[in-house]
């Protein structure tokens, strides 16, 4: 910029007057930057206001009254009760049993879900971190699940789950490990079906995100190590895998909650009448609210899961801010 | 780079060579993990329905056949499920774009009040179980009808509006990594030229993040697209989309695999082309924000 040589550099005072006339937007009292930064945010805000708060606000009214299919239009007019709450945490109840093997079940998914796609991720990342032909396309490959449409991919697992025609069930023949055919998608084993699908569907994801914390670790650090003599899995053990916590620190949170609340893989895979082993909490929920149109349950119900995902998270975050871990996505 | 991978390199002992050999193997394995899928999807969607029935363990298609191509359009109105996919998707991303780019580059660039708190917000939404919001918005939306008049369940209008939303705040996030790339001094150069924040915003910034925001536009499309959830209860009749509509290949009697498969790469590929095209800045962005680098 040679402005200021040509002398047009215009002062401070006329640029800010200048802005002033062309924007004609109320401030607020704000000073102008700041007015505008909110003037920015507000769509956004405003959008979120009626589909994410009031949504919550109100599904949490709703879970202490009453609300039904005859109290869908008018559902200020339904009975206050506790009475969701005090059946939902019954053990014995219709709705309580299986609120609580549906709990169960979800961390059994959850719990099961990260560790694959954490697993799965680092390995892959580090077999991408390391020199060859072809580097870029082998990534490409590997985030092929995280791109691929949903619905399309969860379809193939199905299919390929299939007990009588599956590939999956025909391999296992044929490679001698199992004598007769399997039953993913009903039964006991839909729980492990589901927990596949999304490690397979999410691993990418850890990959990549691995994948560029190992690519910005110093390397004076490995100077460092093989100066000392360090073996393969003592640089692992004391430098790669302490450098990446803070990445794993976001890896495991996003997987424990987003496992939480998937509700397309469960749906596609298991379809509307979901074996009990796979009725996780987001298809219980479903099917109870709007199967029998029992919306104050369904709330109650929601609720519980909401606030179990955040009790999980600020319980991990607690950890992992104990341990010095830095960074994170909270 | 790291060092490591020379280091392997240089001392090509016996071991090293195993433990490379090893590596390889392991990430051929891999690479065959994520891409079976979509090979099965591929090769079914070129079977005869009969083959599907033969025993054991075919890899490779013995002969091409392209009717599934065809017959799958006449079932039922596919053809109308992908035009509400694509036009529910489309709007949305459109929608979304334009209010996350701007939250965006306030977030990337202001310094407000709250701000700390709007981006504990944004992360918090992730965490949010859709049917606690679903449950609320039918009874909204089923009042609205009622009340005022204006159909909202099973209109794109209704879903769009959903779904533009539900994917506002994961853009946001997006939309800031990139901003955040491009430099400040660049507006100012354009506000000493005489531009007003606005044009500096639209004419040197915004042009600029265009790559950025065309990947972030294809996660929300992907998004919506593969949204089952909402649409399984506010989107039927006249707008159900592919995502629900695909279900009728399963009917009670028996599924119409290979017709399924052959829509189902039909959905896939110009996802996938696109993603090989954008795929800088998609993995650019997608470890924005988690990876100091």
């Amino acid at each position: 910029m040679n402005l200021k040589e040509d002398g047009i550099l215009p002062s401070i005072a006329t640029i800010t007057q200048t802005v002033r006339d062309r924007i004609p937007l109320p401030s607020f009292g704000l000073e102008d930057e700041t007015a505008f930064a909110y003037w920015l945010l507000l769509p956004a805000l405003a959008m979120m206001f009626v589909i994410h708060l009031i949504p919550i606000v109100w599904g949490f009214l709703i879970s202490f009254m009453a609300v039904d299919a005859s109290y869908l239009t008018n559902w200020t007019q339904a009975p206050f009760t506790v009475d969701h709450y005090l059946t939902i945490f019954d053990w014995n109840s219709a709705v309580g049993s299986r609120f609580w093997f549906a709990l169960r079940q979800t961390f059994v998914f959850g719990i099961g879900t990260t560790i694959g796609v954490y697993v799965l991720g680092l390995v892959t990342a580090l077999l991408l971190n390391r020199n060859f032909r072809g580097k870029l396309a082998a990534r490409t490959v590997v985030l092929v699940p995280y791109i691929a449409p949903a619905v399309a991919t969860v379809f193939i697992w199905r299919m390929m789950f299939s007990s009588d025609t599956g590939i999956i069930n025909e391999l296992l023949v044929s490679l001698g490990l199992i004598s007769d055919d399997i039953f993913w998608l009903v039964g006991e084993n839909s729980i492990y079906s589901i927990t596949i699908v999304n490690v397979w569907k999410n691993f990418p994801f850890a990959a990549i995100m691995l994948y560029a914390g190992l690519q910005s670790i110093p390397e004076q650090l490995y100077e460092a190590a093989a100066i000392d003599g360090a073996s393969r899995w003592a640089t692992f053990r004391y430098v790669t895998f302490p450098q990446l916590k803070p990445v794993t620190a976001v890896i495991v949170l996003l997987m424990i909650v987003w496992s939480f609340i998937n509700f397309t893989i469960p749906y596609l895979l298991l379809g509307q009448q979901p074996s009990q082993s796979g009725e996780v909490l987001m298809l219980f929920i479903y099917n109870y609210a709007f199967q029998n149109t029992e919306y104050g349950l369904g709330a109650a119900l929601s609720v519980i899961l909401l606030v179990v995902a955040m009790v999980l998270s600020y319980l991990y975050y607690k950890m992992t801010m104990r341990s010095d871990v830095q960074g994170g996505a909270v | 780079m790291s060092v490591l991978p020379e280091e392997f390199r240089l001392s090509s002992s016996g071991r090293d060579l195993i433990a490379d050999a090893f590596a390889k193997v392991v990430l051929v394995l891999v690479l065959l993990f994520a891409l079976f899928p979509i090979w099965m999807m591929i090769i079914t969607s070129f079977k005869q329905r009969s083959e599907l029935f033969q025993s054991g363990v075919t890899l490779i298609p013995q002969a091409f056949h392209v009717e599934n191509y065809i017959n799958m359009w006449n079932r039922f109105p596919l053809v109308d499920y992908f035009l509400n996919s694509l036009i529910i998707s489309g709007v949305t991303t459109i929608i979304c774009l334009l209010v996350a780019s701007l939250a965006a580059y306030s977030f990337s660039r202001y310094d407000f009040r709250g701000k700390d708190l709007f981006g504990l917000t944004i992360l918090s939404t992730q965490m949010i179980p859709g049917v606690l919001i679903l449950i609320p918005m039918f009874m909204l939306f089923t009042m609205i009808q009622q009340d005022v008049g204006i159909q909202m369940t099973n209109t794109y209008h209704g879903i769009i509006f959903i779904y533009s939303t539900f994917t506002v705040p994961f853009a946001i996030w997006m939309l800031r990594g990139y901003f955040d790339t491009i430099p400040t001094a660049l507006e100012e150069a354009a506000r000493i030229d005489g531009c007003t924040r606005t044009e500096a915003l639209f004419r040197i910034v915004l042009p600029l993040a265009l790559p950025g925001i065309a990947a972030t536009g294809m996660f929300v499309f992907i998004i919506a697209f593969n949204e089952v959830l909402f649409a399984s209860v506010m989107a039927n009749n006249d707008v159900t989309p592919f995502a629900i509509g695909i279900q009728e290949f399963s009917t009670n009697t028996q599924t119409y695999w290979t017709e399924m498969m052959a829509a189902a790469t039909v959905s896939s590929l110009p996802l996938l082309l696109i993603f090989v095209l954008f795929q800088k800045q998609i993995v650019s962005g997608l470890t924005a924000g988690s990876v100091k680098q």
